[in-house]
């Protein structure tokens, strides 16, 4: 009791340390070993959702929040589908088979399949593990809004630490444009509820979590929260508009308290860490507007004294993919061959709840799997 | 040393016409955390394992609205305070023993120290609540570290797939037919829940395989089974399996009358008779069991040294 005690002081978050220091003897690193995407072939441009409200709002979607297009799912494509196929380019990039995975998290917010618009039993991990061929995973579907795919890593991260597991993943896929065709319906002008359903688009991500082979690097630290005095800014319900939900958002307060509140989380993590912002090369933020995220970063550099390297912001082609946003934006750095070994990574997963949630890893040979040679 | 079951709590709607989700976990976790002495402050990890919902939210997790309704750690975080993280795990009625792994492994790791577990289900539409084949449930577990108890130590889930297609349920939208008038809805999200003819049998088939299984994988032999704490979505479930394991009926904590038909609170209801009658205190080898769609097993093996 008097490791967890001394572990725990001082901690907000609940948080977990896999770095080589910190961790206790006869535990084991951990590292994201791969991580796929799968994105629909169609796109849809912010100019064409606006110019298909119901209602004229006047509202200049693609200046407020830097989105131009975004990726809609096709006829016969649902969560399930875009889940799998993600699911699949992850093992694509992975030096892991199927049967290797020993549990397999679902983290999707939608969770559509065939006639359903939101399956909820069997638990759609279920059919996506039979579907890849982890016949032998356990599995479950975890929901904790945009913050899923993180919290996913977080339970994973632990049972790899403890030596029950050594391969995991989390999986999630998210049919969630029919929030912004329901909010298109509606919509009348900048002040509405459900502006931040318009920002959505359709991907599924994937992601790979193993045991760290020894003298390598991986997660440093991972540590979630949640600021429950707010779990009432963001609310999402099925809709009588059309099928899927409809979100209702206070967008402003909700940014304003992340953002306000973020900032000695992640002074705490990164304490943990033993380094500064500053030593961040890349920083993922949840994508929800260019514009709240360059605030954001703003006011941690003020806070905090530094600020990372590079904040990574996708959402020109991708919109804000939801539970997904943190691993498409990864995986789009590993293809493009923008990260490179040693990197330092900082995932910061904002979600309804308020959940908030902060990976710090470091890129190893993750990036040879993406083309890599140096 | 192991995790420790601190306290639980399962009740009914008690009459209400119209219970919600969220308030029957809550009033459970107040109770559990009363029993337990403790406050709601001190909880570091709440997982909402409850399935079915008046309104069907989205997001966010129905945990985070608990919380803050508990009023677990509230407020801006402060430097040297510790915090509630919350979220919802969806497994059926195996959720429960998936979220008992989880907290039981970061208590281990010294991440929490107080984790609790709630879970609650009411029929799925708050206009026409009889229609679920379940009764309004709510319920709450508080698990803790303990040094001189084995606790939980280990865990087992089995899937059945081929028996998928058994049980499902999920959304349907259903559009209006005719014009739709202005500002009137178009349709409405309906839960459709299927229940197969035979599932029932096979939920007892696979419970049996996988727990067999289970034991023999720990080399213990269903005689040193000194209690069977069940849960299941079916209500003539426990029987059949306690029968085909060759376990004696004063083996089982059975759920009281109150509680009969309770859904992802079952395991928790099915603990709290455990408890109440003295027998968990005296059982060495405690054996939990849920089954549901999936077909999925999952199961727990409880373990401590009676005084």
């Amino acid at each position: 009791m008097d490791e967890t005690s001394s572990k725990q002081a001082g901690h907000w978050l609940a948080l977990e340390s896999s770095s080589r220091a910190a961790r206790p003897e006869g535990s084991w690193g951990c590292r994201i070993e791969s991580v796929g995407v799968k994105l629909p072939a169609e796109m849809l441009t912010t100019n064409d959702l606006m110019n298909r409200t119901s209602h004229r709002t006047r509202i200049q979607l693609e200046r407020l929040t830097g989105i131009h297009e975004r990726h809609v799912v096709g006829p016969g494509e649902t969560s399930f589908t875009l889940a799998t196929g993600a699911a699949r380019d992850c093992l694509a990039h992975s030096q892991h088979q199927a049967p290797d995975i020993e549990m397999l998290i679902s983290t999707s917010i939608t969770r559509s399949k065939g006639r359903s618009s939101q399956s909820f039993e069997p638990p759609l991990s279920l059919y996506i593990k039979q579907a890849i061929g982890a016949t032998h995973a356990v599995n479950f579907d975890l929901s904790n809004a945009c913050a899923g795919m993180l919290t996913g890593v977080f339970i994973l991260q632990d049972l790899i630490a403890r030596g029950e597991i050594s391969c995991g993943m989390v999986v999630s896929g998210e049919y969630i444009s029919q929030l912004s065709w329901n909010a298109a319906d509606q919509i009348r002008s900048l002040f509405s509820k459900q502006l931040a359903s318009l920002t959505l688009g359709d991907a599924g991500a994937a992601v790979i979590v193993e045991r760290t082979p020894d003298g390598t690097p991986g997660i440093d630290v991972i540590g979630f929260t949640t600021l429950a005095e707010h779990s009432r800014l963001c609310l999402a319900f099925p809709s009588t508009v059309g099928p899927g939900a409809q979100m209702y958002t206070k967008s402003r307060k909700l940014h304003r308290v992340a953002i306000e509140d973020m900032a000695p989380l992640v002074a705490e993590a990164i304490g943990d860490a033993g380094i500064d912002l500053a030593d961040i090369d890349y920083l993922i933020p949840h994508q929800t507007s260019a514009r709240a995220i360059r605030k954001g970063t703003e006011e941690f550099a003020r806070r905090l004294g530094a600020k990372p390297k590079h904040t990574v912001v996708n959402l020109e082609e991708y919109g804000n993919t939801s539970s997904t946003t943190l691993f498409v934006a990864l995986h789009k750095y590993l293809e493009e061959q923008r990260m490179h070994k040693g990197d330092r990574v900082m995932l910061l997963a904002i979600a309804s709840g308020i959940e908030i949630g902060i990976a710090i890893f470091t890129i190893d040979s993750q990036v040879e799997h993406y083309g890599h040679t140096h | 040393m192991g995790t420790r079951i601190e306290a639980v709590s399962a009740l009914t709607s008690h009459g209400l016409r119209k219970p919600t989700a969220r308030h029957l976990a809550e009033a459970a976790l107040r109770t559990c955390l009363a029993h337990a002495g403790k406050d709601p402050g001190d909880v570091d990890m709440l997982i909402n394992a409850g399935i079915y919902r008046e309104d069907n939210m989205g997001e966010p997790a129905l945990a985070a609205l608990i919380q803050e309704d508990i009023g677990a750690n509230l407020g801006h975080p402060p430097i040297g305070g510790h915090g509630t993280f919350s979220f919802d795990l969806v497994n059926g009625t195996c959720g429960v023993i998936n979220a008992i792994q989880i907290e039981s492994g970061l208590l281990r790791s010294g991440v929490i120290r107080h984790g609790a577990i709630v879970t609650s289900d009411v029929g799925p539409s708050l206009k026409d609540p009889g229609t679920a084949p379940f009764q309004p449930t709510g319920g709450a577990m508080l698990l803790a570290w303990d040094d001189s108890i084995s606790g939980f130590t280990d865990f087992y889930t089995e899937t059945f797939p081929e028996y998928e297609d058994l049980f499902v349920s999920g959304l349907v939208w259903q559009g209006r037919r005719g014009l739709r008038a202005p500002g009137r809805p178009a349709g409405q999200s309906q839960m459709v829940i299927d229940e197969k003819p035979g599932y029932r049998a096979r939920l007892a088939d696979c419970t049996e395989d996988a727990t067999r299984r289970f034991l023999g994988r720990l080399g213990i032999g269903i005689d040193e089974v000194d209690l069977l704490v069940p849960a299941s979505s079916s209500p003539d479930f426990v029987d059949p399996v306690r029968a085909r394991l060759g376990l004696p009926g004063d083996r089982v904590a059975y759920t009281g009358e109150d509680l009969a038909g309770a859904y992802s609170t079952g395991l928790i209801a099915a603990l709290q008779a455990a408890i109440k009658s003295g027998r968990l205190g005296e059982a060495r080898n405690t054996l939990m069991l849920a089954a549901g769609a999936g077909i999925t097993v999952t199961l727990g093996l409880y373990r401590q040294t009676p005084p």
